[in-house]
């Protein structure tokens, strides 16, 4: 099969999937065979969730084979490849033990509920600490702009902790009113920018001339 | 050096006294809680009177989009509604499109309602756990038309087809509401392909409303669905969670971590307040 073929090919699978799925959103219930679970939309979806799931299986190779060349080049990072390695076999293991016989083991429970938990809580927290750091150092008011954005900031924060109100009863008001209503004209119009930019998208996949996720990209 | 201010050591401190000084003020009010009162936001209120509405039997689903790291803003809302879900006599399906940490999450709410709401909850007939199951918006789509093309059972390894609460369920039309638990944008998934998306809706029922509990950060972002009424309600992080906590009357989390809330934020308010005074003290020397 010629390269050019290939592309082509590709070009039309997008564009024909991407005209299914428009009609199945905007015309589905009137076009026969076309939605609900035994419909043509329903299954393009099913296959793209298969797929997606295939994809979790193929990442878990690249770690690994990305990881295999780390510690085979012995780089200063192999030390974490290797514990990358040896928690990743342990799991796996533990895994396929649990899915043939249905028996959780609690090493496997166990790493999950005091490692893992404890560092994703931590990597979550420690950004606080991060944020105080850098409020210090950053968050400077040079200009007129950045002077409103830090009052606003500040304001906001006040309104979002309980002490905001206690020392002062404007502050929830008037940070309230930054959520409630002056940033609201700005996000609407992203949401909206956002949508026509991924409407063009949708336009362009369709009549092939959205080329990017075929390397094309430059 | 001699001739520094005190501005100019303050500029040059080293970081690790700013980790210090949170740290150790954060510590305060675990000891001596302050527990300063909590005005109920109008977007929280409208939340709980949407749980408020769940009649008897019927069912709401919870979707947990949201990881463990995110447990402390997201955690304390899902636990607080999840009762709420309880209180009224609902049922609930819980699953997750967003994180395969949903698992731990899910045993962590089970452990925190251990007493007060499995304790007659039957799972199959009062709850059912479907797990993760990836696709995202793609799997949300299908799961509007076709519960059982994509959980073909659930966690325990029960066929969906033997289920009981799911004997007729399968398909958004049967569930009242979707309590979302994001630190993403999953929540517009259900919007999207959900409530908004009866055009092409095969159910025999009414598109199921929307509720968005996310991290604080998620705030600004869906405050325009909310504002617009694609969301009924909005729980906006822990703050959000504790308002929660306090309508339903489950002091959880929540309500514990708002002191620390004060602190953290007073605390960076006078840092900046402090790194500003210092710049336009120290500018006229530079000049």
């Amino acid at each position: 099969m010629s390269q050019v073929y290939k592309r082509e090919l590709v070009f039309i699978v997008t564009g024909v999937v991407a005209l299914v799925m428009m009609l199945d959103y905007f015309f589905g219930k009137n076009i026969p065979g076309l939605s609900g679970s035994g419909g043509i939309a329903g299954q393009l979806q099913t296959w793209a969730l298969i797929i997606q799931l295939m994809a979790i299986g193929l990442g878990a190779i690249n770690l690994i084979q990305v990881h295999y060349r780390q510690i085979s080049r012995k780089t200063d990072m192999a030390i974490y490849s290797i514990i990358f390695m040896v928690f990743f076999a342990f799991l796996l293991l533990l895994g396929l033990y649990k899915l043939f016989t249905g028996v959780e083991l609690y090493p496997y429970t166990w790493v999950f509920a005091n490692v893992y938990t404890s560092l994703g809580t931590t990597l979550y927290a420690i950004t606080g600490f991060f944020v105080f750091s850098a409020a210090y150092r950053a968050f400077r008011a040079r200009n007129v702009d950045a002077a409103i954005l830090l009052i606003g900031g500040c304001f906001v924060l006040l309104a979002n902790a309980p002490i905001g109100e206690v020392l002062w009863s404007g502050f929830p008001l008037i940070g309230n009113w930054f959520n409630n209503v002056g940033q609201i004209p700005g996000m609407r119009a992203f949401t909206v920018v956002g949508a026509l930019g991924l409407l063009a998208y949708g336009f362009r996949a369709l009549i092939g001339k959205e080329k990017g996720f075929y390397s094309e990209a430059s | 050096m001699s001739g520094q201010t005190i501005w100019d050591k303050l500029a040059r401190m080293d970081r690790r006294v700013f980790y210090w000084i949170l740290f150790i003020c954060l510590t305060v009010p675990y000891m001596t809680p302050l527990g300063l009162p909590i005005t109920v936001t109008p977007s929280t209120r409208s939340y709980y009177d949407g749980l408020k509405t769940i009649q008897p039997g019927e069912v709401v689903l919870l979707s947990i989009n949201s990881g463990v790291s995110a447990w402390g803003d997201c955690l304390p809302a899902m636990v607080a509604s999840v009762y709420q879900v309880h209180e009224q006599g609902g049922k609930l399906i819980v699953w997750s499109i967003g994180y395969n940490d949903c698992d731990i999450t899910w045993a962590r709410i089970k452990t925190l309602l251990a007493t007060n709401v499995f304790t007659d909850w039957v799972e199959g007939e009062d709850y059912v756990y479907f797990g993760y199951c990836p696709g995202q918006e793609t799997n949300v789509a299908l799961l509007r038309d076709n519960i059982r093309g994509v959980y073909t059972k659930d966690v325990r390894g029960v066929a969906t087809d033997d289920i009981p609460l799911m004997e007729d369920i399968n398909d958004a039309s049967k569930i009242k509401f979707v309590m979302s638990s994001d630190t993403g944008d999953a929540q517009i998934y259900y919007i999207r392909q959900w409530k908004n998306g009866p055009v092409n809706y095969v159910g025999s029922g009414q598109p199921p409303l929307v509720a968005e509990m996310g991290i604080a950060m998620n705030k600004s972002g869906d405050m325009v669905y909310y504002l617009s009424g694609d969301e009924f309600g909005l729980v906006a992080g822990s703050r959000g969670a504790a308002e929660l906590e306090a309508l339903v009357g489950l002091k959880g989390n929540a309500t514990i971590t708002m002191d620390s809330i004060s602190v953290s934020h007073v605390l960076l308010v006078l840092a900046i307040i402090l790194a500003n005074v210092g710049m336009f003290a120290t500018r006229g020397q530079k000049k």
